[in-house]
């Protein structure tokens, strides 16, 4: 199950990158690209990338999820939730982070060059992106080889439509993110390292329901960011 | 009996796990196990009693998980359920050794004070500061040393800097024996990337009792592990393994590694160095009551001194052995008119600056001089170590004369420092030696005293001993001192080199210290002083000297440096040597490519070109082109051009931000020529900018913070997560009439608001303009701002707006 970071670099996404930066469906010109070759490079040789997930029961009601273990049962009560993982039988939490290194590295960049500084951001998200992308796959595997096979929901995080964002801390209760991988929250609920990621990922045997829609299938329409 | 006279003399045992246990007897997800302590105290006593009666020596309290963060949420304080854990345990002792009374005699049992990690990250990359860590720490040991734990064990801890700040906690409270056992993982990388190494390094530095493994890795993998710490380590070492890795089973972590198979492999880890064992996840009283059968009789193996002059970062340690290493001098304000002005105005980017290509040219060390009269030398020092740190790797030496700036120095590193300097005079012995001892750094000795510097070798050296024997009376030991021969420049003494070079060479073979030179004093007063500093740092190494005080940036220093270790055979193979020249070869070609394109400075900065922006300045200036007209004609129309492409979305964000950081080349050109004709480039008024309370994404303050700057604004950044009342302290006492604030998400814009709240209580009379992911114009307006900004443009409009209209 180990990710190597050339694995994750192969995996990035070069166009939510640019997306990040603002392009939209454009490309940046030469000088920007060989920037964030060279800003990913540093990435993947800097960064050491950990991550920690559970599986559980999933039952879905129309306002909310509950997800159970053999010892345990979480809530939460979400209608997009709740319509996200329509038809999954079982659920991961997972938490994924580049670590301290990334903070470090971004921090250098914000000294020496800013532009670097903001394509090392952009490269961040889109670094953890592909990582938490090839974590789920394994995690799909694995579950698929004891339960039949199940197909990936979108990934869905505290603070994606009515889900709020205080829900991150049954996140780190559940999964011991600070002890197992060093992800911290703070009071106001941000994690510490920052390039890091707290997903809930439905499971389902019905394989029309891809996971490749994301970004699409927001409400926000007018957003900066938005996929095109 | 105490804990420490049986330490590291005969083998002690620890308990096991209590986590799973308490979930076992009906402890749910999500309560607070210390909660236990006041709730069901009796099982607690129980789970104790039975690890004692398996055999163990020393019984973890439960009070691993207590502090005030995470006693916000319960009923209890801190105090009440770590004197309620720790007195289980004592409890749970004497009734054992009551029990035990008449049939044999009770083997020796202690009750640790358990202190496990906060959750936080410290500053400056996370949430909470160091001093803030301290007392969270301070707090648990005062109240466990009152309740009369016997030792300090604090565990599964993964953060250097969280450790350090624990240790001074329980060193500095309480006089109890301390033992520390780290969480790493199959490489040997702690989660914030110390090593086994550098750590160590640290730990046995602040006089620690005892340190180790536990949790994380099962005892098969602490054994890859293990050889890491015998090798580096002069202390006992204690493995407290998990009963193997996880496993996940129906969402059920379990641990898996049976009693029999467990005890078989902490034999093998007491064989190999490890002369305290016990458990940690997953482990049972079954399991320490098989470990004890099997190892209760074993001999430890002694444990010894491994001698080893060490310094280290957050992440690494650096070693003084045969290979010389490059402690780079640049950090320091003397002579650097440059420097000392980037002090006076605060700039720390510059220092950082200086660091970073340091670090690049290859040092391994840096020197850290930040001292200047007029300023508040002990801030700033504390400043520049910790701001360092977050983005350099190497270790730092802390130079200064100023005992509070070095106490802070020291104090708020994150390793195990160098300190520059002492010497032999009595006063300097008797302040330095002291605060040296506490905070386990290496220490620079300079060899002179009352009578300066000795005109002889012998002279010399009489003060080297004198400063051994007295740091030996401070209980500092000769591998943490560095002996400094001191270089006389040989234009005013032509024997300087020759005395230097043979105290040198007796110092590091006679005496059997290692040896520091600041190189590039052997020429002062003489011209082409590289020619001469380079052939003496050759002869200096060839004398024995560990680490030389130089500039990694000058070239010929370095080409001595590697050809000497190439010629020495302590560059392997000559890779090292080979790839500096192979570099060296390449780069001559790139700077003159970058050279061959010459372009207006409209152009320059059109396209983003930092170097072809300066070079552009520069040719105006020297055409007598007004340093103002430049700006007006051709720096900011350019701009202009950038921001209304931004604007208009033919031009993206990087684009923006080349723009700028060629305009700041420009700049740079203007400053500078000014500053020569003894004038003051003006500002179009002051601006505070913050990312605001709680808030830590600071990217989009910084961005905007950029091009502000670049339009002419004095900008004062106050940071990130920055407290209301800073803004408005900052906003009236420098009369400021624009602020500009940043927050990223739903649950920080509260403490935008709260700001803005503030602001308009107490003052008036300044404008507030807000941008940040999640805000949008609706939500300004709700929370009260002048302005918002969607893009960094928006901003420089509307601070435009302002200072047309007279409002800045």
């Amino acid at each position: 199950m180990e990710i190597r970071n050339d694995d994750i670099r192969e995996r990035v996404n070069i166009r939510e990158i640019y997306r990040y930066l603002g392009y939209g469906a454009g490309e940046p010109d030469d000088s920007v690209y060989s920037m964030i070759v060279e800003v990913l490079g540093q990435l993947s040789q800097t960064v050491q990338p950990r991550y920690v997930y559970r599986v559980y029961a999933c039952s879905v009601s129309e306002t909310g999820v509950t997800l159970s273990a053999e010892d345990r049962a979480v809530t939460f009560e979400s209608r997009n939730l709740a319509a996200n993982l329509a038809q999954c039988s079982r659920a991961a939490l997972i938490a994924a982070t580049l670590g301290i290194a990334a903070d470090k590295l971004l921090q250098k960049y914000e000294i020496l060059n800013m532009t670097k500084a903001a394509i090392a951001q952009a490269c961040g998200a889109a670094y953890i992106e592909a990582y938490c992308d090839i974590v789920q796959e394994q995690i799909c595997e694995q579950v698929s080889a004891e339960a039949g096979k199940l197909y990936l929901r979108p990934r869905f995080s505290p603070g994606y439509g009515d889900l709020p964002l205080h829900c991150q801390k049954v996140f780190f209760a559940e999964l011991e993110c600070t002890k197992r991988i060093g992800l911290t929250l703070t009071d106001s609920l941000l994690m510490y390292p920052t390039k890091s990621v707290t997903a809930l990922i439905g499971l389902t045997a019905n394989p029309l329901s891809c996971h490749i829609g994301r970004c699409k299938n927001c409400a926000c329409t007018d957003c900066e960011f938005r996929e095109v | 009996m105490d804990f420490r006279e049986l330490l590291g003399k005969r083998i002690l045992f620890f308990d096991g796990g209590m986590g799973t246990l308490l979930q076992e007897r009906g402890l749910k997800a999500g309560e607070v196990p210390e909660m236990w302590n006041v709730l069901h105290p009796e099982i607690i006593r129980q789970i104790h009693r039975e690890y004692l009666n398996a055999g163990c020596n020393v019984v973890s309290a439960n009070t691993f998980g207590v502090n005030a963060y995470k006693c916000r949420n319960t009923a209890c304080t801190v105090d009440e359920l770590v004197t309620a854990g720790v007195h289980l345990a004592q409890e749970a002792i004497a009734e054992v050794r009551n029990a035990k009374q008449g049939s044999k005699k009770a083997h020796p049992m202690f009750a640790a004070l358990d202190i496990g990690s906060i959750g936080k990250l410290l500053k400056p990359l996370g949430e909470i500061s160091f001093d803030e860590a301290y007392q969270t720490f301070r707090e648990i040991v005062l109240a466990g040393d009152r309740a009369g734990a016997d030792l300090i064990l604090i565990e599964t801890v993964s953060d250097s800097y969280e450790i350090k700040a624990a240790v001074l906690a329980a060193k500095e409270n309480s006089d109890l024996p301390v033992v520390v056992t780290m969480i790493f993982d199959e490489g040997g990388k702690l989660l914030t990337g110390g090593d086994v190494a550098s750590v160590t390094a640290m730990l046995e530095g602040l006089g620690v009792d005892a340190v180790g493994f536990n949790c994380g890795l099962g005892p098969e993998q602490m054994k890859k592990l293990l050889p890491q710490l015998t090798e580096c380590c002069s202390l006992p070492i204690v493995v407290n393994p998990n009963a193997g890795l996880p496993v996940v089973v129906d969402g059920q972590t379990i641990f898996t590694v049976e009693p029999e198979e467990f005890a078989q492999s902490v034999r093998v880890l007491v064989e190999m160095g490890a002369s305290v064992a016990g458990g940690c996840c997953g482990t049972t009283p079954a399991h320490i009551r098989r470990v004890v059968e099997l190892c209760g009789d074993m001999e430890i193996k002694p444990v010894t001194d491994k001698n080893l002059t060490v310094v280290s970062s957050y992440n690494h340690a650096v070693y003084f052995a045969r290979k010389p290493l490059i402690i780079g001098e640049r950090i320091n304000p003397t002579g650097k008119s440059k420097f000392k002005q980037a002090l006076r105005s605060h700039d720390m980017e510059y220092i950082y600056r200086e660091g970073l290509s340091q670090e690049e040219n290859g040092a391994h060390i840096l020197d850290v001089n930040v001292g200047l009269p007029e300023i508040d030398e002990p801030q700033l020092m504390q400043e520049a170590v910790t701001g360092i740190q977050a983005i350099i790797d190497l270790p730092l030496q802390i130079d200064t004369s100023d005992t509070e700036a070095m106490e802070r120095g020291l104090r708020y590193y994150n390793g195990k420092p160098m300190l520059n300097s002492v010497n032999g005079k009595k006063e300097s012995m008797e302040r330095v030696f002291p605060i040296a001892k506490k905070y386990g750094a290496v220490v620079v000795c300079l060899c002179l005293d009352e009578g300066g510097i000795p005109e002889t070798v012998e002279g010399r050296l009489a003060v080297a001993e004198k400063l051994v024997k007295t740091a030996a009376a401070y209980g500092i030991p000769k591998k943490n001192l560095v002996m400094d021969a001191l270089v006389l420049t040989i234009s005013t003494g032509q024997d300087n080199a020759n005395i230097t070079l043979q105290t040198l060479r007796r110092i590091r073979f006679e005496m059997g210290l290692h040896t520091v030179l600041g190189v590039s004093n052997i020429s002062f007063g003489l011209p082409e002083r590289s020619r001469i500093n380079t052939a003496f740092f050759t002869m200096a190494m060839n004398s024995g000297l560990s680490a030389g005080i130089v500039n990694p940036s000058s070239e010929p220093m370095m080409n001595a440096y590697y050809s000497f270790n190439a010629l020495t055979g302590v560059d392997e193979q000559c890779m090292e040597y080979i790839a500096k020249a192979s570099c060296a070869a390449e780069n001559p070609g790139a700077a003159a490519l970058s050279k061959s394109a010459e372009m207006t400075l409209d152009e320059a900065i059109v396209k983003g070109l930092a170097e072809s922006a300066y070079e552009a300045t520069i040719k105006l200036l020297d055409q007598n082109k007004d340093s103002l007209d430049i700006i007006n004609e051709n720096l900011i129309p350019a701009l202009d051009v950038v921001g209304k492409g931004f604007e208009e979305k033919r031009m993206f964000l990087p684009q923006l931000l080349m723009s700028a950081d060629a305009a700041k080349a420009s700049f740079e050109a203007i400053r500078t020529t000014l500053s020569k004709q003894g004038k003051q480039s003006g500002s179009k008024g002051k601006i505070v900018i913050a990312t605001v309370k709680g808030d830590i994404h600071d990217i989009g303050k910084n961005i905007v913070k950029t091009l502000l700057e670049n339009y002419g604004f004095e900008m004062i950044d106050l940071g990130k997560d920055v407290d209301p009342q800073l803004i408005l302290k900052t906003v009236q006492e420098q009369n400021v009439r624009l602020v500009g604030l940043s927050a990223l998400m739903t649950t920080t814009v509260v403490s935008m608001e709260e700001t803005i709240r503030l602001l308009r209580e107490q003052h008036a009379d300044c404008k507030v303009m807000v941008g940040g992911a999640v805000l949008t114009q609706e939500y300004a307006d709700r929370i009260g701002a002048d302005f918002y900004s969607r893009d960094a443009m928006g901003s420089v409009r509307y601070a435009n707006a302002l200072w047309e209209r007279g409002e800045l």
